[in-house]
């Protein structure tokens, strides 16, 4: 057990667990993470087995990664744990017992003599450092008289700890989020009304805007947000990206947006070329075939709609994004049992339809059939995320304390000088002077010899 | 003045400074090293006023491309290079510095960077987005102090120099790390948590930006626990800064992420 905490203490096993966690997270970033086996398979062949068997695949998640970060908060515990107590001695601590050899063996010292009655030498010493900004609390010391300890900026002996406290925050925020983090995608098209899952409360989307810049980007997604309660509408809030909309612990974020397909009508003017008076407008859903009454023609049907018409591989029909960029349907049309048109109807490109594809025998040539589709117009989607995500209080607190670690750690480095009055020495008053500050040599060597200078000087 | 003069203007002042700085260098001159520094904070006040002339004219803050950002890093260069010059008064980091400064001057104004400021998408309409950015890449140009400080360690041909250089790279890191911990890490987890409602999502500038948090945690604890120095700490302060530059670069070019900014 002893030993077992001896590791655990050891800065060496530190370094050891942030190598191997620098060197497991390189490889994370490396192979491309949580995709589909196929797409592994694809790129690296038979190493994909390998890769995952070792769970290089989803390797944030997997047991021996966490296993690396819960050994490294056990280390992070004990290492400063078993620091603290010292440590806290030093800041705050009565310093008894100074040994006069202690002083004397400080890296920064000095023998003064100090003019002026010997009663008054430490106290002169006192007001000095006190006006320093150093708290100043006698000590005994062996073999002197009397003694002092001065110490300044004495949380930053602290700082370091702040910082492995902090992290430690924030590891435990990690697991909470992960445990009791509630996630969920709500795909709202306006007017719509969702559930929120766990929250027991709903959200409505009341309009959903998509503004442009000049040169035709996104300028931004504004979703106008209800929160419903029994019923209830008790708050309408503006949703956009980097402005969320926060319900009961509840976060709601503009997470994505898109349009309604599935639930889309298409609108299709058909008639006879030439004749703006035999043409009639069908409202129906991809998928489906209705009845017409018009000359040459008893019925149409939609086989296939995409909302951006792309030709891909093998001359293949597809959509490249689900924006309404290119929209086309595969009509038919047919007149009794004799199909006379097949083909993919455009509305951005009117002029572009005609038949072709499967049925070479059908075409609006030979029917004279005139096919349009108008723009069509979905109902435009917002998809909110909302989440409830208990961790993210503890990883605000945690970083504030690595924050305010950081600062203390390298800004507020702490000095401590300690006086000696020495018996018998010189001319009576001699005091014997030592400092250290182990993160500011530089600048507390230069503290210290204007101490010394002062000292030195007449009262 | 408009924009690109001012960055005209900079650039050349920037190798004015770096031409100074190397002559002194050649030619044992100390005092001409205080012209260096001197022309390469003149460079600091046009390069300002270029950064300036960018947020007026954009709208936004002038690091949310490519090229912005590697002006904004070259200005955050010799930021730091000036501010190490005033503690330590070292006029030999002063050309190494002020060669990075004109490498990433030089790689903004290369014709691969697109230097059009185009308005900002949603994710980044935030003022996070100045607080993320500025901190983290200025923590990153101590960085750049630290390693050029360390190949200087490992060039020096005295004790004397050695130890100066190893001292001023370890100030470096200890200014860049809280910093870097601060905006890249602190304000990008707040900033993800605001905009894509979650604090961390490993994507890959994020995992980055961790392995290069780690690496200089790992020289801050070599250093001040096990009493590393020296030759060892230099490697490490080297690594350090190639990982950040990775995870800026890196990153963008060569590995899918949310963060893929050109």
């Amino acid at each position: 057990m002893r030993s077992l905490l001896k590791t655990f203490a050891s800065v060496r096993l530190a370094i050891t667990l942030i190598i191997l966690l620098a060197l497991a997270s390189v490889v994370g970033t490396l192979i491309p993470q949580g995709r589909g086996p196929e797409e592994y398979a694809a790129r690296y062949g038979d190493l994909a087995g390998l890769f995952n068997r070792l769970q290089l695949t989803t390797l944030y998640r997997s047991p021996w990664f966490l296993t690396l970060l819960f050994l490294f908060a056990v280390n992070l515990v004990v290492c400063s744990l078993s620091r603290l107590g010292p440590k806290l001695r030093r800041a705050f601590g009565h310093a008894e017992g100074i040994g006069a050899g202690s002083v004397a063996a400080m890296k920064v010292k000095s023998r003064i003599d100090v003019p002026g009655p010997p009663a008054e030498a430490l106290a002169r010493v006192s007001r000095e450092l006190t006006s320093r900004g150093y708290a100043v609390r006698p000590a005994a010391v062996e073999g002197a008289a009397a003694g002092l300890l001065g110490r300044k900026r004495r949380l930053g002996w602290l700082g370091s700890d702040a910082v492995h406290f902090g992290l430690l925050v924030i590891l435990a925020g990690g697991i909470v989020s992960g445990l009791a983090g509630r996630r969920s995608h709500l795909v709202l098209t306006e007017g719509r009304t969702a559930d929120v899952p766990h929250a027991g409360f709903q959200v409505r989307l009341d309009r959903f805007e998509t503004e442009f810049y000049p040169q035709g980007a996104v300028k931004a997604w504004k979703s106008t947000v209800s929160v419903i309660e029994d019923g209830r509408t008790v708050r309408t809030e503006v949703v956009k990206v980097n402005h969320p909309l926060v319900h009961r612990g509840f976060h709601f974020f503009q997470s994505s947006y898109g349009w309604d397909w599935e639930s889309a009508r298409l609108e299709i003017v058909v008639g006879l070329k030439g004749d703006p008076a035999s043409a009639r407008t069908v409202v129906l859903r991809p998928g489906e075939s209705l009845p017409v009454e018009g000359p040459g023609i008893t019925r149409l049907g939609v086989r296939r709609f995409v909302p951006d018409f792309v030709l891909g591989e093998g001359n293949r029909v597809q959509s490249r994004s689900f924006e309404p960029r290119n929209p086309a349907a595969l009509v038919e049309a047919w007149n009794g049992e004799e199909r006379v048109f097949v083909g993919w109807v455009f509305s951005k490109f009117p002029d572009f339809t005609e038949g072709h594809a499967d049925d070479p025998a059908a075409g609006s040539g030979r029917t004279g059939l005139s096919v349009i589709l108008k723009d069509p117009r979905p109902a435009p989607t917002s998809v909110l995320e909302a989440a409830k995500d208990p961790g993210a209080g503890f990883i605000w607190a945690g970083s504030l304390l690595v924050t305010i670690g950081l600062v203390l750690a390298f800004f507020w480095t702490p000095r401590e000088i300690r006086a000696a009055l020495a018996e018998g020495g010189g001319r009576g008053n001699a005091v014997i002077l030592g400092g250290f500050a182990p993160k500011a040599k530089d600048a507390f060597r230069s503290e210290f010899e204007a101490v010394c200078e002062s000292l030195r000087r007449s009262p | 003045m408009s924009e690109s003069t001012f960055f005209t203007a900079t650039f050349v002042l920037y190798v004015l400074s770096t031409c100074v700085y190397f002559a002194a260098l050649m030619a044992r001159r100390v005092k001409w090293a205080g012209k260096g520094m001197a022309l390469a904070v003149a460079g600091l006040a046009f390069h300002t006023g270029a950064l300036v002339a960018r947020t007026v004219s954009s709208g936004h803050a002038p690091f949310t491309n490519m090229y912005e950002s590697l002006s904004f890093f070259a200005w955050a260069t010799v930021l730091a290079l000036v501010l190490t010059d005033l503690k330590f008064r070292l006029p030999k980091i002063g050309p190494y510095v002020m060669l990075v400064a004109v490498g990433l001057m030089a790689l903004a104004s290369s014709p691969l960077m697109p230097k059009d400021a185009v308005p900002l998408v949603p994710a980044l309409q935030s003022y996070w987005l100045w607080l993320h950015v500025s901190v983290t890449l200025i923590g990153e140009a101590f960085f750049a102090v630290a390693f050029v400080a360390a190949l200087l360690y490992l060039a020096a041909d005295t004790e004397e120099k050695r130890e100066r250089m190893d001292s001023v790279s370890y100030r470096a890191v200890a200014v860049g790390f809280p910093l870097f911990t601060l905006g890249g890490l602190v304000f990008g987890m707040i900033w993800a948590y605001r905009a894509w409602g979650r604090y961390w999502s490993w994507d890959p500038k994020e995992v980055w930006s961790l392995i290069t948090w780690f690496v200089f945690a790992l020289y801050l604890h070599t250093r001040i626990v096990m009493g590393w120095k020296g030759r060892r700490s230099a490697f490490v302060a080297i690594v350090g800064f190639l990982s950040a530059l990775f995870t800026y670069f890196g990153v963008n070019y060569l590995l899918a992420s949310l963060h893929s900014y050109r």
